[in-house]
């Protein structure tokens, strides 16, 4: 009976992300279980992770949505404190999205990383492109 | 609420349950005298883990500082991880050679964990018991002989954690069978 007692807002949230999907992000709930979902998001235009196609997993926690859906390890202050409930999947994605677009090396995930973007952006952004092209290309 | 569980009709996925696991190890357990850490922070399937056990008072152990081996693959938790001590230690839950907890996550041979060498496990076997007759023994029955030694992971449940079974370990440790057991010099590894 895992599905059986699936909120109302996430069976809504739900619907609408698979009948109208934000442009370039797909997310997909698992069959077995409906609070986890397989999400793509394809890197942004002009961004180091143009031509990506970057896989996430999503879970959806039982305190949902007073609590945030959890992602993984990503440093999202939307994921953390600043999460509200008014705030939805859709909107977590797009942060993401966002994200890749302009990455933030001042609250970083990876101290290294940060540390590489602020000494030598344009070394790092190659790094980045490399990276995308070896491990994200889709295939 | 046991971690993991997340009330009665939540599932938590491998890998949202393992940064749980994660968190709640980077914060730090009750007195301190199981932990356990994830040893490559690059493996994004998060299976390789490294568990210390400081042994408990009224035994040999006390005053120890053990360290084992978790292992969690890809079927964690629906499977137990593989535990092996790294530290040596006596234990009768322990393989004397190889430091494995031992278990048998299934009858079935090709299920059984890679780490665990079954023709090891049949060798040691045979020398503890020489007397007996182990012609109509085959390697699924030894095997299942051990794990029935350290119950927690023969009769794995879904939301048992690696902290979980690091305690029941420690509480092993201060049993009857196990708290008087002559130990190896401390400070040496399997």
């Amino acid at each position: 009976m895992a599905n059986s007692n699936l909120p109302r807002r996430i069976i809504k949230e739900t619907q609408r992300l698979l009948s109208e999907p934000a442009p370039g992000i797909s997310a997909s709930p698992s069959e077995e279980n409906m609070r986890y979902f397989n999400v793509m998001i394809l890197g942004p235009s002009q961004s180091p992770y143009e031509g990506g196609v970057f896989k996430l997993e999503l879970f959806l926690p039982e305190e949902y949505p007073m609590a945030a859906p959890k992602l993984g390890r990503i440093c999202l202050d939307i994921l953390k404190d600043k999460w509200s409930p008014a705030l939805q999947i859709r909107t977590v994605l797009l942060s993401i999205q966002a994200l890749l677009s302009a990455p933030n090396p001042d609250d970083p995930l990876s101290e290294n990383i940060a540390k590489h973007w602020k000494a030598n952006e344009t070394e790092a952004v190659e790094t980045a492109k490399e990276w995308t092209h070896l491990y994200a290309s889709g295939e | 609420m046991t971690i993991g569980s997340g009330g009665s009709s939540i599932v938590v996925p491998r890998n949202f349950r393992l940064l749980e696991e994660l968190e709640r190890g980077e914060k730090g357990i009750g007195d301190g005298t199981v932990s356990y850490g994830m040893d490559d922070g690059d493996d994004i399937y998060m299976r390789s883990w490294t568990g210390t056990i400081i042994g408990p008072h009224n035994s040999v152990h006390e005053g120890r500082i053990y360290q084992l081996k978790l292992f969690c693959d890809k079927d964690y938790p629906e499977k137990p991880p593989s535990v092996r001590f790294h530290s040596r230690i006596n234990m009768n839950c322990v393989n004397h050679e190889t430091g494995m907890t031992c278990y048998s996550a299934n009858s079935n041979v090709d299920e059984l964990h890679p780490c665990l060498n079954i023709k090891v496990s049949l060798e040691l076997f045979k020398r503890y018991y020489q007397d007996t007759d182990l012609q109509g023994f085959d390697a699924v029955q030894v095997v299942q002989v051990e794990s029935k030694k350290f119950g927690m992971l023969s009769n794995w449940q879904r939301e048992y954690t690696m902290e979980d079974v690091l305690t029941q370990l420690k509480k092993d440790m201060a049993a009857p069978h196990n708290r008087k057991l002559v130990q190896p010099p401390e400070g040496t590894f399997f």
